[in-house]
């Protein structure tokens, strides 16, 4: 149980773990798809593989976010070494978060498998 | 906090000195070679590393001779191939990883207050690897049958049809024993960081060099292994005709580039990280203050640990893969650039705010940030897309790489070895001689290329051995040739200083940059047990706080100044506060290392001149003796078979359940499951893309046999796990008989695999489907074989009173080989039994 708690150095590579993970999951998820059904071009980037590419981003994100937000409450209840494991894991889960947003924005726009 | 055995001896520390050298000094004549100290290796390590820089050094001065001047003969095409190939492997394979690995061997012990690296025999057994590969790889020179289908062997350039002769064969032989090397050293980097820091150095005030080692060691482990995967199928491919990279087989060539790639991008990051690491040790010395940001730091170094596994497609954008994929690439090559940026701006700013001495480490840094910053633009720039389009394959990219590379790995190497010169020989440089060398190269490095952008933008391709004149581009190569000899020059005077200060160098005082870390407090040049007694630290900058300190070390004042027992000790620590928890002991000087390196040499010899019988013979002597070594450990005579230990002191390692030879089995398995992930990726990637993929109708393995061997495996694994709950709770009663369950049931279920494999009547040099699947069978094969032999060696290591509820700890380790079992066994059952039956062709 100590894993869990924010204080845990583990959360120092949770975070960008969850962001390797969606990359690998969007792009395989990708590549898969456009090899067995590739949706017509003419949609665009209006496609279900798109909408579920994006849903799955935002939802990435909005969870890394919330451990983010749970390192920094955590950090202020504690010092020394707890809290810079906190601060730091906190630190780590917002870029990922901001990885996962930035690196999945072109799902908005871009068609899937041209 | 109370530290443990902190109450001081009193000693004659002369004594303590000498008795500590019996133990652990170093022989000399032919059992030099038994050596397994890590200041010696590490020193072995970086000089071999320079003889290769200066071999790979020659080659780019060959390239650049041929390209001065428009229409040149002065080499052949076929030699031009050879020549650049071999450049690239050697600078990067022999040269920047070995060399900065070996600065790590030697430093990592000495900063985190250790007496060595965790695993001696293991740096030894690494070291010969990289030697004896360097030496095959490098003679395929002198030969002339060096690789030429560039330093990444894209198939099916580098496939028998295309190259026919040995080059390639070399290449993937060599680099895949040199590999060995980096894995071996990144396993136990890991360990020796994690579990062996002094007392009291908790995770958060370790020294940012050993953050930066440990991320760029957890990197080789995962890095290397999607290398060595396409290796071996790429030499099987060459050796059987198994088609896994050709498209009329049902393979892909691009599998290759994923593969090589996957480790290919990590490896840039491989080699910056370390080269930050000095920078980051040095700026604040240098600037008399603290870093800015160590927090910040430390989380740019796992953000560049982790994104950069993430950038390895952007060196395929031209193969046609969709624009979604390139833009997520894209996007994650930018992203890149905000830890990159974070650690700039971290040394700016104590610069900044400190009092900068321009010494001469200094100038090196400056010249460091000046390119990579430059090299790291460019870099966002290829990372755009429809840019990358326009220069890539041009000379653009070798311009980029050259900035990054060099510029941010070399300059802070020299940075580096200016900096711990002193340390190294108890001597200092010549300042006018560095300062000329240094002036020498950033000038002639820029002249090179920083005009080779411009060649590239005005369309000069890589890899061209000549030019027409007229082209437009003679004076932009002119020009780079004439300024890689100014390069070479500086380069050759700071070889000369390094190399003159050991006879001429001013006797250095002690710690003569004022530094802040624990390696300033050994003696210079250092002892060979590195600290005469262990201290308790519990600062970021343990000198700067107390600057007696290395004086009340020496003189035996701290932990661990103990040397009755005859054994090397030094600390086992918790990975995260840094308390004591117990005594590790090292092993001693060896033969082994050196045996299996040399048997492993002799396999890789018979690979290339195609006697497999031979081959087979020497894998299996490699394997006796590394068998052998791994005998003598624990409660063996020649390890620790007296377990005494002071009173108050923690237990031996090898009395405990916890001991660092059960992490580097941990880290191990990460590597091996990052080879196994690679496989799986190889798979499903050739089952989902290549064209011409065949499934086979009835699906050749069968299921029950296959599930028979996984029901086999899952109870070795349920009778280890009973054995080792035992063992926790000091029980032994039949254990030696429970061994020898657990190995029946693992040969049982090697027997069913075998019988499935045979049932299954495989075609694997006709089709890549039987060929993927027969190297999935062969590794759950190697791997069931190998528990079920550790596990009979723990039976008998039962029966020599070695293993027992006295010394528990081995069968720890080897139950967790066999969880390791489990699980890849029940995934190749889902992967080639059960999918293709429920998903089909």
């Amino acid at each position: 149980m100590e894993r869990l708690n924010f204080t845990h150095p583990i959360h120092l590579i949770v975070g960008l773990t969850l962001w390797s993970v969606w990359f690998v999951a969007v792009y395989s998820g990708l590549s898969v798809a456009c090899a067995v059904n590739p949706p017509s071009p003419e949609a665009r980037s209006l496609t279900l593989l798109n909408a579920g590419l994006g849903g799955f981003t935002l939802l990435c994100a909005a969870g890394l976010v919330l451990l983010a937000w749970g390192c920094c409450r955590t950090a202020k209840q504690h010092q020394g070494r707890q809290r810079f494991h906190a601060v730091v894991s906190g630190w780590l889960y917002l870029f990922s978060a901001f990885g996962v947003a930035f690196a999945g924005l072109p799902i908005i726009g871009v068609p899937p498998c041209l | 906090m109370k530290s443990v055995n902190q109450e001081a001896v009193e000693q004659d520390p002369q004594q303590l000195h000498e008795d500590l050298h019996d133990i652990w000094g170093n022989p000399k004549g032919l059992k030099a070679l038994t050596i397994v100290n890590h200041t010696t290796l590490g020193l072995r390590f970086m000089i071999t590393g320079m003889v290769f820089f200066l071999i790979g050094g020659i080659l780019a001065m060959l390239v650049r001779t041929q390209l001065a001047m428009p229409d040149q003969d002065f080499m052949s095409p076929e030699i031009y191939n050879q020549v650049t190939t071999m450049h690239g492997t050697v600078m990067m394979f022999l040269f920047a990883i070995p060399m900065l690995e070996g600065l790590a061997i030697y430093l990592i012990p000495k900063m985190i207050g250790a007496r060595d690296l965790v695993c001696p025999r293991l740096t030894s057994l690494g070291y010969f690897c990289y030697l004896f590969g360097g030496i095959i790889l490098t003679s395929s020179l002198i030969i002339e049958m060096a690789p030429s289908s560039g330093w990444f062997m894209y198939t099916p350039l580098s496939s028998k049809e295309f190259a026919p002769d040995l080059g390639s064969d070399f290449w993937l032989l060599g680099i895949t024993f040199v590999e060995i090397s980096a894995l071996s050293a990144g396993v136990e980097l890991v360990v020796s960081i994690l579990r062996t820091r002094t007392q009291g150095m908790a995770l958060h005030k370790m020294p940012l060099f050993a953050w930066y080692i440990l991320a760029m060691a957890l990197m080789i482990v995962v890095g290397f292994p999607p290398l060595i995967l396409g290796s071996v199928l790429l030499e099987l491919e060459r050796a059987v005709g198994m088609p896994f990279f050709q498209i009329a087989g049902g393979g892909d060539p691009v599998l290759w580039q994923h593969l090589f790639w996957l480790f290919g991008h990590p490896e840039v990051y491989i080699i910056f990280l370390p080269a930050a690491g000095i920078v980051s040790t040095l700026i604040p010395v240098f600037a008399g203050r603290p870093i800015v940001g160590y927090g910040w730091v430390v989380a740019a170094i796992t953000i560049m640990g982790f994104i950069s596994f993430g950038l390895w497609v952007h060196h395929m954008f031209t193969i046609g893969i969709p624009q979604l994929a390139q833009a997520f690439f894209s996007a994650a090559s930018m992203l890149v650039a905000v830890p990159t940026a974070i650690q700039v701006f971290v040394w700016i700013a104590t610069l900044w705010l400190g009092k900068p001495k321009m010494k001469l480490p200094m100038l090196w840094v400056m010249g460091f940030l000046i390119i990579f910053v430059c090299g790291g633009l460019t870099g966002v720039m290829l990372a755009l897309v429809p840019f990358n389009w326009q220069v890539h394959d041009t000379h653009f990219v070798v311009a980029h790489m050259h900035y990054v590379l060099v510029g941010g790995m070399f300059f802070p190497l020299i940075a580096g070895l200016y900096y711990w010169l002193p340390l190294f020989s108890g001597r200092m440089p010549s300042e006018n001689l560095g300062r000329w060398g240094f002036w020498l190269t950033f000038l002639g490095f820029n002249g090179t290329f920083l005009i080779m952008h411009w060649t590239g933008l005005l369309g000069m391709p890589r890899r061209i051995y000549t030019y027409e004149a007229g082209s437009g581009w003679e004076i932009f190569n002119l020009l780079s040739s004439i300024s890689s000899f100014v390069l070479s020059a500086g380069i050759a005077m700071v070889l000369l200083d390094i190399a003159l200060h050991f006879r001429f160098g001013k006797p250095a005082k002690h710690n003569p940059w004022n530094a802040d870390t624990l390696e300033w407090a050994n003696t210079m040049p250092p002892s060979a047990y590195n600290f005469v007694s262990l201290p308790s630290v519990e600062t970021r900058h343990p000198l700067w706080d107390d600057p007696n300190l290395p004086h009340t070390m020496a003189e035996g004042k701290h932990s661990l100044a103990v040397a009755s027992h005859g054994r090397r000790e030094m600390w086992g620590t918790d990975p995260i506060t840094g308390k004591v928890r117990e005594i590790i002991h090292l092993p001693g000087n060896s033969w082994w290392p050196l045996f299996a390196a040399a048997a492993l040499a002799v396999v890789c010899l018979s690979l290339l001149t195609k006697v497999y019988v031979l081959a087979g013979v020497f894998v299996m002597i490699a394997g006796i003796f590394l068998l052998r070594w791994s005998w003598e450990n624990g409660a063996h005579p020649k390890a620790a078979p007296d377990a005494g230990v002071k009173p108050g002191d923690p237990p031996l390692h090898s009395r405990t359940m916890d001991g660092p030879g059960l992490w580097a089995m941990g880290v191990f398995l990460i590597a091996n499951g990052s080879f196994y992930l690679s496989y799986l990726f190889g798979w499903f990637y050739l089952w989902t893309v290549s064209p011409e993929w065949q499934m086979p109708e009835t699906p050749p393995l069968s299921l029950i046999i296959m599930g028979a061997a996984g029901v086999a495996v899952l109870a070795g694994c349920g009778v280890m796990e009973k054995l080792v709950r035992g063992l926790r709770q000091q029980r032994d009663a039949g254990l030696g008989a429970g061994f020898y369950l657990a190995a029946a049931l693992g040969a049982l279920q090697v027997g069913l695999m075998g019988w499935a494999l045979w049932q299954a009547e495989l075609a694997p040099t006709q089709t890549s489907h039987d060929a993927v699947m027969l190297v999935g069978l062969v590794y759950a094969l190697f791997h069931g074989g190998l528990a079920v032999v550790l596990t009979v060696l723990q039976g008998l290591r039962v029966g020599y009173g070695y293993v027992g509820a006295h010394a528990p700890f081995e069968p720890g380790v080897v139950a967790l080989l066999w969880r390791y079992n489990v699980v890849t066994f029940g995934l190749l059952i889902g992967a080639l039994a059960v999918l293709p039956r429920v998903l089909g062709g």
